[in-house]
Parts: structure tokens; C-alpha cells; sequence
């Protein structure tokens, strides 16, 4: 832990629990650059320009809505209109921050403005998974933001690369894929309990009930449902399968 | 002008999502328990609504059988056999691959 081991102002012992972060992440990455390959393939056949798709990909952070602002784009909805859809789609980020503001709670206030940004539904469901495994703040700050902020670049590069070159990636391929496949991946393999698992399914039905809402307004109805629902459910006792000695924690048990 | 614009009003209206939470529960109040469980199921429940509206659903229509439902349940059957996100997807983007070119 000698100083002429750091890199970039960074001490080693940080680095390894950024890697851990990153290697929490790391399977998920194909499917953001993917994915930021068809929104900057949209944005190239949209005639927008380049860096205005760039600085959408930096600024918005978020796919799905900014495929729904070139579409209202194209479709030459009202300026207002294009940046509320956006926001009503990203309104389950709201969802997340409240979730993640105990685990944030002991990091600087620079640490929290800056990992918000960050905060992907991936990489805030990974913060959410793993962070009873680094009690530490620092430690857990570290492996947060090594758990956020390559996929976030991942997924910057990979829009630059659809802008520059456009639809690579033939129609047939069906791409669009890659949005639920994402999502099981982070979704399934941590999926325990009975809250959890009310909470998937109350979620789906009524996604797919609301399904003539507009603006993808039935994402955030389901859920909304989804949560109050579940938590209606006793969750009985911890997992003994999944107990690490923090069951004081009121964290444990996810 | 007018796209950077909008892009740039989703931006910080989209940050100021991001950190609401953060920075209003971040503090010494702490939230009641009954809601801190209930903001454990955040996750599970906004994941499962996105799955529902990209897989089973079209723009908002009901997406036809096939090739989309058949891989997605390869990759939750992997995903509860292995509980683990890269089989998870290498499985899915397999069957879906080989759905595909078998023509579905």
C-alpha cells in the first residue's frame, strides 16, 4: 500500500473493490453496448446530430427514453411532449433512489450526487444485491462505483459506435432482444422469497392489463403494484440458504 | 438546437429523478422499516415491468408466440439452475440464435 502504487489517485485496496463491482457487472455488458449500438443506429437514421445523440447518451443514461425522444422526434411530436414521455419513463428511478439512499447514506455527499447519475436499473440492482457483503463505506462506495460506472461507459461507447456507423446489426437479427434478456439476467438469478416473488408477478399482470396506457405508463402502474403488493407479504424468516450473519441487518433477507 | 434542448431538459429532469431518493432519505432521518422492506421489492418489481412491456409485449400490443418467449424461458430456466447472470444471457442470446436460424 506504498503511495507509488496508486493509479489515477487511486490506492490499490480501492481498485480491488472496484473490480469486484465491475465483475458484478461484467456479464451484463454486452448487452448495454448492444443496446447502445441500436439507439445510436436510430439516432444515425434519425439524421440527428452526432454529438447532440452523443450528448444524449452522457446526459439521459437511460435507453429506453431516449428511443422514445428520437421517436417523438420523428414523429414530430411537441418538444414538451418528447421530454415528459421521457420523464414518465424514467420516473422508476425514483423507485431506485429511495431504495439505494440507506445504502448511500454513510458516503460523502459528493460520492451521492455523482453514483445518482450513475444509478442504470442494472447498476442500481447490483448495488441493491450486493451491498450487504461490504458493510465498510468506503469499501462499499468503491465496489458501487466500480459496479456503475464501466457499464455507463460501455454503454456511451457503444451509442458513439452506432451514430458513427449506423444499423450494422441486420433488422432480422431482432436485436430488441436484448432488452428483456438483460433484465432476466439481473432479475432471476437473485430472485428469492415470497415478497419478491408477489412482487414479480403482481408487477407483470398488471403490466400487461395497463397495456393500452399511453407513454409506458404501464411499466410504472405495474411497478408501483408490484411493490405495494408484495410488501404485503410476511417475508418468513431470513434464508437460511442465503444467511451471511447479518440478519440484525434490516437490509438481510433480499 | 431544438433536439439538444430536449435532450438537455431530459437530462437534468432525469438527474433530479436519480437523486431524489438519495438525497432526501440520505440523512439522519432514516425511512420507517415497513418501508425500508418495502423498497427492497423495487428492484424485482420494476425489472419484471420492463420484462412484461419488451417480451410479452409489441408497442404496446400483445407480441405474437415464437422465438422472443421460447428463448426467454431458456434463460430463466438457466438463470435458476445456474443463479448466475452471464449464463443467464449467453444462454438466452444462444437459443434465441438458434430460434432464429431455425426459422421462428
Amino acid at each position: 500500500m506504498t503511495p507509488s502504487r496508486t493509479l489515477l489517485g487511486v490506492a490499490p485496496p480501492q481498485w480491488a473493490d472496484a473490480w469486484s463491482g465491475l465483475k458484478a457487472i461484467a456479464p451484463l455488458m454486452p448487452g448495454s453496448a448492444l443496446f447502445g449500438l441500436a439507439f445510436g443506429a436510430l439516432v444515425n437514421v434519425a439524421g440527428i446530430n452526432p454529438w447532440v445523440g452523443n450528448f444524449a447518451s452522457v446526459s439521459v443514461v437511460a435507453g429506453a427514453s431516449q428511443i422514445a425522444i428520437v421517436e417523438s422526434i420523428r414523429t414530430g411530436a411537441p418538444a414538451v411532449i418528447a421530454v415528459l414521455t421521457a420523464l414518465v419513463i424514467n420516473a422508476r428511478f425514483a423507485l431506485y433512489s429511495a431504495a439505494l439512499a440507506p445504502v448511500f447514506a454513510a458516503f460523502p455527499r459528493r460520492w451521492k450526487l455523482g453514483l445518482a447519475h450513475l444509478m442504470t436499473d442494472q447498476a442500481a440492482v447490483v448495488a441493491l444485491q450486493e451491498h450487504e457483503r461490504w458493510p465498510d463505506p468506503v469499501r462499499r462506495r468503491w465496489f458501487v462505483v466500480g459496479g456503475a460506472l464501466p457499464f455507463v461507459a460501455v454503454w456511451c461507447v457503444g451509442s458513439a459506435a452506432g451514430i458513427a456507423l449506423g444499423p450494422v446489426i441486420p433488422e432480422a437479427w431482432q436485436i430488441g432482444f436484448i432488452v428483456p434478456l438483460m433484465f432476466l439476467a439481473v432479475l432471476v438469478p437473485g430472485l428469492r422469497g415470497a415478497p419478491a416473488l408477489t412482487a414479480v408477478g403482481v408487477s407483470t399482470v398488471v403490466v400487461l392489463a395497463a397495456h393500452g396506457l399511453p407513454y409506458g405508463l404501464n411499466v410504472l402502474a405495474g411497478a408501483i403494484a408490484g411493490i405495494v403488493v408484495g410488501s404485503l407479504v410476511p417475508d418468513r424468516a431470513a434464508h437460511p440458504d442465503t444467511d451471511d450473519g447479518l440478519a440484525h441487518d434490516p437490509g438481510a433477507g433480499e | 438546437m431544438k433536439t439538444f434542448l430536449i435532450f438537455l431538459a431530459a437530462g437534468i429532469g432525469t438527474y433530479a429523478i436519480r437523486v431524489s431518493g438519495i438525497v432526501m432519505f440520505g440523512g439522519e432521518r432514516r425511512l420507517p422499516p415497513r418501508v425500508e422492506r418495502s423498497l427492497r421489492l423495487v428492484g424485482p418489481a420494476a425489472l419484471a415491468a420492463i420484462i412484461a412491456n419488451s417480451l410479452l409485449l409489441d408497442q404496446g400490443e400483445w407480441r405474437a408466440f415464437g422465438a422472443w418467449h421460447l428463448a426467454a424461458l431458456v434463460a430463466v430456466g438457466v438463470a435458476l439452475w445456474k443463479r448466475s447472470s452471464g449464463w443467464t444471457m449467453a444462454a438466452g442470446a444462444a437459443a434465441f440464435a438458434a430460434l432464429l436460424l431455425a426459422g421462428l
